[in-house]
């Protein structure tokens, strides 16, 4: 008889209840991860001195941080340290890919793991290290000192970004470049760099984002007249919160999910093609 | 002759600046460190030249050793709370969400990628005496009056999952993510009951996973210092605190060093057992 119903497999009921408690524990996390963000960005639109009391929508906060002297001040050290950590970084972080990826020297490997390991050691003792480091050479701590920690933060990413890159280029193409009489350098920038330019691109833009965003190194290595914008966002955070934090917190989330976007908008069209196997 | 010699010189442009980067700025800072940790100091805060176990016996004194024994508890809870969150939603995103997939990973890189101050001021609002929260749960009537929940080692822990759980989702998904769906498939097939199957095939898989994201959280979480401060109210010190206080309020450089050295071969200890654990998994296989 076809009317009767078909037995369910063993094990029906406890295959839905984990389905849905995953269901279930992912959508609570998807609230508990993003809900904050937007409520952060609409009481930045709030009148009043109040950030929890809605009363009315304004942009003088907006106004307020543009015109605060100390953010401007903050903004601009934080731009500077993050463009030139994010030049060297790449730059350095290129060689480095490159020679590990397309030359043969004894100790690869061990550099390759040296490059990665800001990654898994606590940027804490790094940073403290640097400051004891510069104290003991007696080297004031100012954009130098900055800079040079940021790139030693965001040194791991631009190594791998462009390691990744360019183990995928294929070298038949710089052996034709050769045989049509290119010489090396012809080679590496007619036929090596153009390949490379897009990982290069994001390697700069994800380290200076790094370097923009970054906390833990600034605390041990900025100096008087050197204070960087989250280093002002939390001494004014330890004071007490304000709305001005909510307005100037909503423009960075904007700039930060701006170049997110940037960053992954090349990736994005290549993961759904993966995805949809 | 030529051509080898301008390989080499090659080879030692492209090596020279991440060498001496890593040389300079990277070892020997850490070697000065331990050096330190090793020094004397003058009344005045001076580092003094010579070798003394002091700052380590001073470590093993009993204020030191609970800033120790409260950086492992709020690092094992962070990670075992973010392991218990992160799985599920990674399985999710991998086995269940389909097309969605890439949107949803995408939304989880947005709170990852924001300034993470910012992140958590967010929570400080929130979880302030007039917060949306404290509203929430007076207007549901489940409590008569705010209540301070800043300042709190819930709020801390809060603060900490907030920060760490994307970076457990990550791994864990590109673990799951690959695994072979027949395998489950043919478990369902052999008869195994779904928890059989997903303790059998699919937990397995996906522990080198797990493993990655354990690491990835428990060893920096043991470094933090601002979500203690701002959410935690800096009532409960931990290493990241005491590391800032060393350094830059009491200019204790000796002591501080020997707190760095810790939280160094801590965190050294956490990559080896990553290594062994992982070991072990991919011999399982």
């Amino acid at each position: 008889m076809t009317a009767a119903r078909r037995p369910r497999a063993p094990g029906w009921a406890t295959r839905t209840f984990v389905r849905g408690i995953a269901g279930w524990v992912t959508l609570l996390t998807y609230l508990f991860m993003l809900a904050p963000i937007v409520v952060l960005v609409v009481f930045a639109f709030n009148s009043g001195k109040s950030t929890v009391v809605w009363q009315g929508f304004s942009v003088e906060w907006f106004g307020k941080v543009w015109s605060n002297r100390h953010i401007a001040r903050a903004l601009n050290v934080s731009l500077i340290v993050a463009l030139a950590s994010a030049a060297l970084s790449t730059l350095i972080g290129a060689l480095a890919a490159v020679a590990i990826t397309r030359r043969r020297f004894p100790g690869r490997d061990l550099l390759g793991a040296a490059l990665a390991a800001p990654l898994v050691l606590p940027e804490i003792v790094l940073a403290v290290a640097l400051l004891v480091f510069m104290t003991f050479a007696g080297v004031t701590l100012g954009y130098a000192t900055l800079i040079l920690g940021h790139v030693i933060v965001s040194i791991p990413f631009a190594t791998l970004i462009v390691r990744a890159a360019a183990s995928s280029l294929d070298p038949r193409l710089e052996s034709a470049a050769a045989d049509l009489g290119a010489n090396e350098w012809q080679t590496f920038r007619m036929v090596t760099l153009p390949q490379l330019a897009p990982a290069l691109f994001t390697a700069f833009l994800l380290s200076a984002t790094l370097s923009f965003d970054n906390l833990v190194m600034s605390t041990f290595t900025s100096g008087v007249g050197t204070t960087t914008l989250p280093l002002r966002i939390y001494s004014m955070l330890k004071l007490g919160i304000t709305p001005e934090i909510n307005a100037l917190g909503a423009m960075m989330v904007v700039a930060n999910v701006a170049i997110l976007f940037l960053v992954m908008g090349r990736y994005l069209p290549l993961m759904l093609k993966t995805n949809r196997r | 002759m030529g051509r080898l010699l301008r390989q080499r010189i090659e080879i030692g442009v492209l090596l020279a600046p991440s060498v001496l980067l890593l040389a300079l700025f990277v070892l020997a800072p850490l070697c000065v460190v331990a050096a330190y940790s090793f020094a004397l100091r003058d009344p005045y805060g001076a580092v003094l030249p010579g070798f003394t176990l002091d700052n380590y016996r001073e470590l093993f004194q009993s204020v030191y050793l609970w800033v120790f024994v409260n950086s492992f508890k709020l690092a094992a809870l962070t990670t075992i709370l973010c392991l218990a969150v992160g799985y599920p939603v990674a399985w999710f995103i991998a086995f269940r969400a389909g097309p969605w997939a890439p949107a949803l990973l995408m939304l989880l890189l947005i709170p990852f990628w924001i300034n993470f101050l910012i992140r958590i001021s967010a929570w400080v609002v929130l979880l302030g005496r007039g917060g949306l929260i404290n509203q929430g749960l007076v207007a549901t009537g489940l409590l008569d009056a705010p209540i301070g929940l800043l300042g709190t080692t819930g709020a801390t822990l809060v603060g900490m999952v907030y920060a760490f759980l994307p970076l457990t989702v990550f791994p864990i998904y590109a673990a799951l993510q690959p695994i072979d769906r027949r395998l489950i498939e043919a478990g369902a097939d052999l008869g195994a009951t779904p928890a059989q199957t997903f303790l059998g095939v699919t937990l397995p898989l996906s522990l080198p996973g797990v493993l990655a994201a354990a690491l990835f959280v428990f060893v920096p979480s043991m470094g933090v210092f601002a979500i203690p401060v701002l959410l935690g109210g800096g009532k409960e010190i931990i290493l990241g605190n005491l590391i800032v206080q060393l350094f830059l309020e009491f200019r204790n450089m000796p002591l501080g060093s020997a707190v760095s050295v810790l939280l160094l071969a801590l965190s050294g200890v956490g990559i080896l057992l990553y290594m062994r654990a992982l070991r072990r998994v991919e011999a399982m296989k």
